[in-house]
């Protein structure tokens, strides 16, 4: 009887799929089982969720720089406002080659965006990409049901052409709606945000392409309600989501890559 | 339209305006690579780059660990407190600072945990005294895990590379062995035979010195 390839072994533990054959032989071979189960217990052991790489990132309180300090002496001290623009930037990657592969679905954070741009690694790409992709996955399940609402009444701002309900991203305690209206050929995006004030940071309004890779500022927005004007020709269809995003006040013009809401227009 | 202008990146057109930040501060602020190089001398500002620009993903590790409050802080402050004081280990050519920074974080994590569990069975030592058979009780098991999980930590610290960025994204990131090839453009073969030597590495340390195979 021919045993498994032992990398596939390897990989059978690390929880791949092995070829069939493999599988097959796999199921009546009491040798080959017991090796994958020897190889697994270093992935049961490390392969755990607390150790990933971290995806959602969290301010520290400033008592932990402080007893940082204490315990170190030095007696320079990080800038509050870089610590929160921190909360958009990503952990690059291992990377053991120095093949950069243009894997451009992928959620690949940083370095090779740090080196390109003048600006201090966020790259156009890089915190964005890493956090946008999930949050949009998030909402095709959530946000579809805010309900199709056609073209109706022609009020004061126009005819409403497109709505959506904006609900928070995880961790996020906000809300709001948008709705599109559009007059004598002019559209208009009204925000309505029900969100918690802001110290050196503003609300930015994006429309963003399903994917949540490219996306199109629209501009500053505010607790309660806000109307901005669209780029003329934009087609609603290609940046069908609303995101409200925190930018803090770096001079950065690119997302932070931190959204409190997003929805889904529905026309 | 102009769907060109429209499908451009945000920063597509602002990339080269030179007064952005940094520039009007004293100079502009140093890339990672030269914050990691700085760090490495204990250039003390370094830290506090270091600190700003990693201290709230570092931070974010530890609270998916222990949710936010004292046990976290405690780790993210470990974290650089170690980093700093054993900042000669980093190694710029084994990757970059920030991953550096998760990986010690990633130990801290493995001692807080076990820690606790230390806490744990010592005050039920304490409470069932009276009690025979001290041993295999429910709680072993997780001991044994908790332990065997800083004896492996410590054991990937001594992989070289690639095989460590190979096995770290398996274990971290969740790939299958073909896209960390695509990922790391190291040819698939390469990349599978280095996991299987990794994984029978790791079991030989866990059959030498692990906890788990004892109960």
């Amino acid at each position: 009887m021919q045993h498994c390839d032992p990398d596939e072994l390897a990989l059978a533990a690390l929880g791949e799929q092995p070829p069939p054959e493999c599988a097959a032989h796999l199921d009546d071979c009491a040798e080959c089982e017991r090796e994958v189960a020897s190889l697994r217990r270093s992935v049961d052991v490390l392969a755990v969720p607390a150790l990933a790489t971290p995806r959602q990132a969290v301010a520290p309180p400033p008592q932990v720089w402080a007893a940082i300090a204490a315990a170190t002496g030095v007696a320079v001290s990080p800038r509050p406002a870089e610590i929160e623009a921190g909360l958009s930037r990503g952990i690059p990657m291992p990377r053991p080659a120095q093949a950069e592969t243009a894997t451009a679905e992928t959620v690949d954070p940083e370095p090779a965006g740090s080196t390109v741009l003048p600006f201090r690694s966020r790259s156009a790409r890089g915190p964005a990409a890493r956090w946008l992709p999930l949050a949009a996955a998030v909402l095709v399940g959530g946000l579809i049901g805010a309900g199709a609402v056609a073209a109706t009444q022609d009020g004061a701002g126009g005819a409403v052409v497109a709505q959506a309900g904006l609900d928070p991203l995880p961790e996020q305690i906000a809300s709001g709606t948008a709705e599109v209206r559009e007059r004598s050929g002019v559209r208009e995006l009204q925000v309505d945000l029900d969100v918690p004030a802001l110290d050196g940071a503003y609300y930015e309004v994006w429309l963003l392409q399903a994917d949540a890779q490219r996306m199109v500022p629209v501009g500053i927005v505010q607790q309660g309600a806000t109307v901005l004007r669209l780029p003329d020709g934009i087609d609603l269809s290609a940046y069908p989501l609303v995101d409200v995003s925190v930018e803090p006040l770096d001079g950065d013009p690119t997302h932070s890559g931190v959204s409190v809401v997003r929805g889904a227009l529905s026309t | 339209m102009s769907l060109l202008a429209v499908r451009r990146p945000p920063l597509g057109t602002v990339a080269d305006v030179p007064t952005t930040q940094g520039s009007v501060h004293q100079g502009a602020e140093p890339d990672d690579i030269e914050v990691a190089r700085r760090f490495v001398d204990g250039d003390e500002q370094a830290l506090a780059w270091a600190y700003e620009r990693w201290a709230a993903q570092v931070h974010g590790m530890a609270v998916r660990a222990f949710g936010p409050g004292p046990d976290a802080e405690d780790v993210t402050q470990q974290t650089f407190i170690s980093a700093w004081t054993g900042r000669s280990r980093y190694r710029p050519d084994q990757g970059a600072l920030p991953a550096w920074l998760v990986g010690v974080c990633r130990h801290k994590i493995a001692d807080t945990w076990a820690k606790r569990e230390r806490q744990r069975r010592s005050t039920e030592a304490a409470t069932s005294e009276a009690r025979s058979a001290p041993t295999a009780g429910p709680g072993s098991e997780l001991a044994a895990e908790v332990a065997d999980r800083v004896l492996l930590l410590g054991e990937l610290n001594r992989i070289g590379q690639p095989q460590r960025s190979i096995i770290e994204l398996a274990f971290f990131e969740d790939l299958t062995h073909a896209q960390i090839a695509a990922r790391t453009g190291i040819p698939l073969g390469t990349v599978k035979s280095h996991i299987r030597r990794t994984l029978e590495r790791l079991r030989d340390r866990l059959e030498v010195d692990g906890a788990a195979l004892r109960s």
